[in-house]
């Protein structure tokens, strides 16, 4: 098994572990902008120096450097993918939380409105 | 008439017959609570007519929310002992349901479960059989509770277990967190025939089948996220 295999399956494996034991963390949150980082300034590299990314590319087994930086997105795509996900869900039950007060309320608003102008009616026959 | 028992209808878009369905249940029971899951037809309009409890979604949250908004409406009566969910399209039988009642009032389980495969499911697809029979299996594998039915609309159940009961997963996957609670809860459980009528109607508001897919991929996500 060439190098870059080990690294990307021990690299989606890790992403996925870790992510799903602390999908709330800040970490979580501050790996992401690192990520962005770090592929924009190796795609700046690629673009200047193909050379400099096809060596690093080499000293891990894969051919060219444009590969390396595919198999990278591949894998970071998979972290965002998750993250975002999480948060999404983390998102959608508050929001829930919250449409549903609302709609408890407002219930409670309507009978208690149908209680008085009950009342009211019933003041009004006495 | 029933005082400590509540009838939990999600109602999504059934204006042709959710009247008739409410009719059927008020016949048996009072506290009828209809969660109007954002409909965009009279289905609003209909509930006022029957004089049952109408709360409104203010847009639509999916049937499992529904379902948790009627009874944390119910749970603030505290006289409410018995919780029965009921679907709104017709499909469920009222006399499944206070037969579900008399065994679950005999004190033994704390959740009466409906299950159209110890019954009759009338008219249902063999692909929809298959389906559902896919989704029992894999309910029995993850959650380690032995049903023959696990997306059966109609449940009864108690206090207890309407307190413990959360439901946040979105559309249909709610299903599985009620037998998810059962096991985190240990609450004592048992399934009884219901006849489930696949009307025309019915039919055609059904979940399509390949919701099954996104419900399963919710599954595995929430399960893992949640740890």
């Amino acid at each position: 098994m060439i190098v870059i295999q080990v690294l990307l399956i021990c690299g989606i494996v890790a992403v996925f572990g870790w992510l799903l034991l602390n999908p709330r963390s800040q970490q979580v949150h501050a790996w992401i902008k690192i990520l962005a980082a770090a592929f924009t300034t190796f795609g700046v590299v690629v673009i200047i120096s193909p050379g400099t990314s096809d060596r690093i590319a080499h000293s891990v087994g894969v051919g060219r450097g444009a590969d390396l930086l595919l198999y990278s997105i591949a894998v970071s795509f998979v972290y965002v993918m998750v993250s975002v996900y999480t948060r999404n869900i983390d998102e959608q039950e508050k929001f829930e939380k919250m449409a549903r007060a609302i709609a408890l309320l407002d219930t409670r608003v309507r009978e208690l409105n149908d209680l008085l102008t009950e009342t009211q009616e019933q003041k009004k026959k006495t | 008439m029933q005082q400590d028992v509540y009838v939990i209808i999600p109602v999504y878009n059934e204006a042709p017959v959710i009247g008739a369905v409410v009719g059927a249940v008020s016949r048996v029971f009072s506290n009828i609570v209809c969660v109007n899951d954002g409909s965009y037809d009279d289905s609003a309009a209909e509930i006022v007519k029957t004089g049952a409890v109408l709360i409104n979604h203010p847009f639509n949250l999916g049937q499992g929310a529904a379902l948790k908004t009627g009874i944390d409406y119910a749970l603030q009566d505290a006289d409410a002992a018995y919780f029965i969910t009921f679907d709104s399209d017709g499909q469920h039988q009222i006399a499944d349901a206070v037969g579900m009642l008399e065994v679950l009032k005999e004190g033994a389980y704390d959740i009466v479960l409906g299950s159209r495969f110890l019954g009759r499911a009338d008219n249902i697809s063999l692909i929809r059989a298959s389906v559902l029979k896919a989704a029992v299996a894999f309910s029995n594998l993850t959650t380690g509770v032995r049903l023959t039915d696990a997306h059966n609309g109609l449940r009864v159940f108690n206090r207890r277990y309407a307190r413990q009961i959360d439901i946040t997963m979105p559309g249909m996957a709610h299903a599985t967190e009620f037998v998810h609670a059962i096991a985190t809860g240990k609450f004592k459980y048992t399934e009884l025939p219901v006849t489930i009528l696949y009307t025309e109607y019915s039919k055609k508001k059904s979940q399509s089948l390949f919701n099954s897919i996104n419900i399963g991929f919710d599954l595995l996500m929430r399960r893992i996220s949640k740890k």
